[in-house]
């Protein structure tokens, strides 16, 4: 896979994470249904691994192994759901941090 | 909402002229086939139009209009200080409406009437401690609160004009707020309220030429007793909460139309 040439380095040599430019709305889309994605698995994979775990009351050789593992499993591909979905910016986005007009030693 | 959905563009042609990694192109398009069956965007599209006209105050702030220094943002937490001396205020509406089903403004007996209600509260009631340690506290946190309030609006130059008149109104909140605590720091009858009370009485007597007629007015006579009780109680209960609700539901509204101040 080619991607863009926009996780090319910047000029100190490190390596910047991946921009995906998209139409304004599809951008809504994406932070609305992967925020709502996210949410719902991490959430649920709590309650997974709650249930698995009987709220972290039962020993290790008690608990449900199979449904502890579906629950980190859910709140990790919550994460990981979020965490993509940040590469994605409509037109003239930029991120906050690498903004002009605001430097991290105070102007 | 019309029918015909309002899109610029055709997803699978320009996500073929993107050259998107795989992951990419399946989260987008499994994206895209949600968007096309639950239409939340244009909900929340429609909820965007709304607050923005509803949201009807002056167009732009001071900062905005001149393009003014951009390092304010640092202060900003300080501007919440009003909500949460009104969320203070609440929380101490609340929890001294409850308490008022247990307490009785009486001095009869020894220890009073007033003082064993108290301890009744504090030690029988189911939650009495949670529910008064609860009117405590916010009374202090709103006291806090409303000084550091002041403070910001002062530092900030928020009371300049058009904001006279808030900064007015807000100086006689500051102060019933004080009589609030003060009338409250009076209720529970016991060594340390009775005291403050003799402070009072002779605090009003040391005022020229309306002295006697203050200490008659708001503590019912010369030396403490039934009527400086029922008199304190009044006030807290009855008076205060009518008066200073009121004038909080005025300062509000004008923030409100008036608009957030920023720094001059």
């Amino acid at each position: 896979m080619a991607p863009d040439t926009d996780d090319a380095t910047d000029s100190e040599g490190e390596t910047r994470a991946r921009e995906v430019e998209v139409p304004l709305r599809l951008y809504k889309v994406v932070t609305v249904f992967s925020t709502m994605f996210a949410v719902a698995f991490v959430v649920g994979g709590f309650i997974v691994l709650d249930t698995a775990t009987q709220r972290a009351s039962l020993s290790l050789s008690e608990l449900d192994l199979p449904l502890a593992v579906l629950g980190v499993g859910m709140i990790a591909a919550g994460a990981f759901v979020y965490a993509f979905s940040t590469r994605f910016r409509a037109e003239g986005m930029g991120k906050p941090k690498d903004d002009a007009d605001e430097h991290s030693d105070n102007g | 909402m019309s029918i015909e959905r309002k899109d610029d563009y055709d997803h699978g042609e320009w996500m073929r002229e993107k050259n998107l990694t795989p992951v990419e192109t399946t989260f987008l398009t499994a994206l895209i086939w949600m968007d096309k069956r639950f239409r939340i965007v244009d909900y929340l599209e429609i909820l965007e139009t709304l607050y923005y006209r509803v949201n009807l105050q002056m167009p732009k702030s001071h900062t905005e209009q001149y393009n003014l220094d951009n390092k304010f943002w640092y202060w900003y937490p300080l501007y919440a200080l009003g909500s949460f001396s009104t969320i203070a205020y609440v929380v101490a509406a609340v929890s001294g409406a409850l308490l008022g089903f247990y307490y009785a403004p009486a001095t009869t007996g020894d220890p009073s009437s007033a003082y064993n209600q108290l301890a009744f509260i504090m030690t029988d009631l189911n939650f009495g401690f949670m529910l008064r340690s609860l009117h405590r506290w916010s009374a202090q946190v709103m006291v806090a609160a409303v000084f550091l309030h002041m403070l910001r609006v002062y530092f900030t130059g928020a009371y300049k004009e058009p904001r006279e008149l808030n900064w007015i109104i807000g100086i006689i909140l500051i102060s019933l707020t004080m009589v609030f605590g003060y009338t409250g720091y009076l209720l529970p009858w016991d060594q340390l309220a009775f005291w403050a009370g003799q402070i009072g009485v002779e605090m009003s007597l040391s005022i020229p030429l309306a002295g006697e007629w203050v200490a008659q007015l708001v503590f019912g006579g010369f030396s403490l007793g039934q009527a400086t009780l029922q008199r304190m109680y009044i006030l807290h209960v009855f008076f205060l909460p009518f008066v200073v609700t009121t004038i909080i539901g005025v300062h509000i509204a004008i923030v409100w139309i008036q608009g957030i101040a920023e720094p001059h």
